[in-house]
């Protein structure tokens, strides 16, 4: 008996995940935005790399990132959402979130060399590879967590394992001090997740229903 | 007057990380160590160029450019080759390895 109560209740809540994730990926920008958010990126993008400005210049470079704005729509776009505030959210998150992470990030990077010329000194290291659990789901998130984690003080990401709506990070750590996973969780991420998790906003949380191809696998 | 403090800030930690790259014992320390020298001592040498040359503001802005690319290619680049060598059989000198309890 129970157990035919258990396997509906989980029936019900595989169709409801399923619902929840479409309903998720039928909020995906139309292609058009897409192509245009790539395009607008990649066009500044050249205008600072080349740093001209004649018509020849501007002209080759607008024909130039459309072709590869084509091709590569998906990648910088694939975590944007339709969320109804779409200019608000990214006014708000460019002008006032990324400023802060980048600043909490550049104090980070000091740390970690002057960390580094004192483990040179002194040679007091004892290095190890703990596993760490990340609450980020987006495939966004998680690079950008990886990368600051690299970039945070004797840590550096060696693999990222990506399961049904939990991730774990392996890190080589160069002065290990706890081998328990929420404790090195709390000692290497800091508060680097908690503003990941504001940029990322409630979408991170969405990301994680497993799709059914996922599930098959 | 500042630019020389960054310079000297980027030589600093450029011979530390050498050092560092001599005496380390294994592949992933040492990367800990080439990491830091990239980061912290290229972008300090590259803001130092930007502040101490005479170019014009797109020229300087270019510098920040590549300092901002460094920041975001380096920790992939290492990362890339930490898996690559332990992928390729190479053991950590560590004191302990979830990777391979995990992966084995």
């Amino acid at each position: 008996m129970s157990r035919v109560h258990l396997y509906l209740k989980s029936r019900l809540e595989n169709v409801r995940r399923r619902l929840l994730y479409e309903s998720y990926e039928a909020r995906k920008l139309p292609t058009w935005e897409r192509v245009a958010i790539t395009w607008l990126a990649l066009f500044i993008f050249w205008l600072v790399i080349s740093g001209k400005f004649s018509p020849s210049h501007v002209v080759t470079g607008l024909a130039v990132t459309f072709i590869v704005a084509l091709i590569t729509r998906d990648f910088l776009t694939d975590d944007i959402r339709q969320t109804g505030h779409l200019l608000s959210k990214a006014a708000y998150i460019f002008f006032f979130l990324v400023p802060q992470y980048l600043f909490i990030m550049a104090f980070r990077l000091l740390e970690s060399n002057l960390r580094v010329v004192k483990n040179v000194i002194f040679m007091d290291i004892n290095p190890g590879i703990v596993k760490v659990k990340s609450e980020l789901h987006s495939n966004t998130g998680l690079t950008i967590l990886a990368n600051s984690i690299t970039l945070t003080p004797g840590t550096l990401t060696l693999d990222v394992d990506k399961k049904l709506g939990e991730a774990y990070l392996y890190v080589h750590w160069i002065d290990v001090e706890t081998l328990d996973v929420e404790k090195a969780g709390i000692k290497i991420k800091g508060e680097l997740e908690e503003w990941l998790k504001k940029i990322s906003g409630d979408t991170a949380l969405r990301c994680s229903i497993p799709t059914l191809h996922d599930r098959a696998g | 007057m500042i630019e020389w403090a960054f310079l000297l800030f980027g030589l600093f930690i450029m011979l530390f990380g050498t050092l560092g790259l001599l005496r380390f014992p294994d592949v992933y320390t040492r990367l800990h160590a080439t990491a830091k020298c990239d980061t912290g001592g290229a972008i300090s040498i590259l803001i130092a160029l930007a502040l101490a040359s005479d170019l014009p503001l797109a020229g300087k802005l270019k510098f920040f450019v590549i300092a901002f690319m460094i920041a975001m290619i380096n920790p992939m680049v290492s990362h890339a080759i930490a898996r690559a060598a332990y992928r390729r059989g190479i053991k950590p000198k560590a004191v302990v390895d979830m990777y391979a309890w995990d992966n084995s």
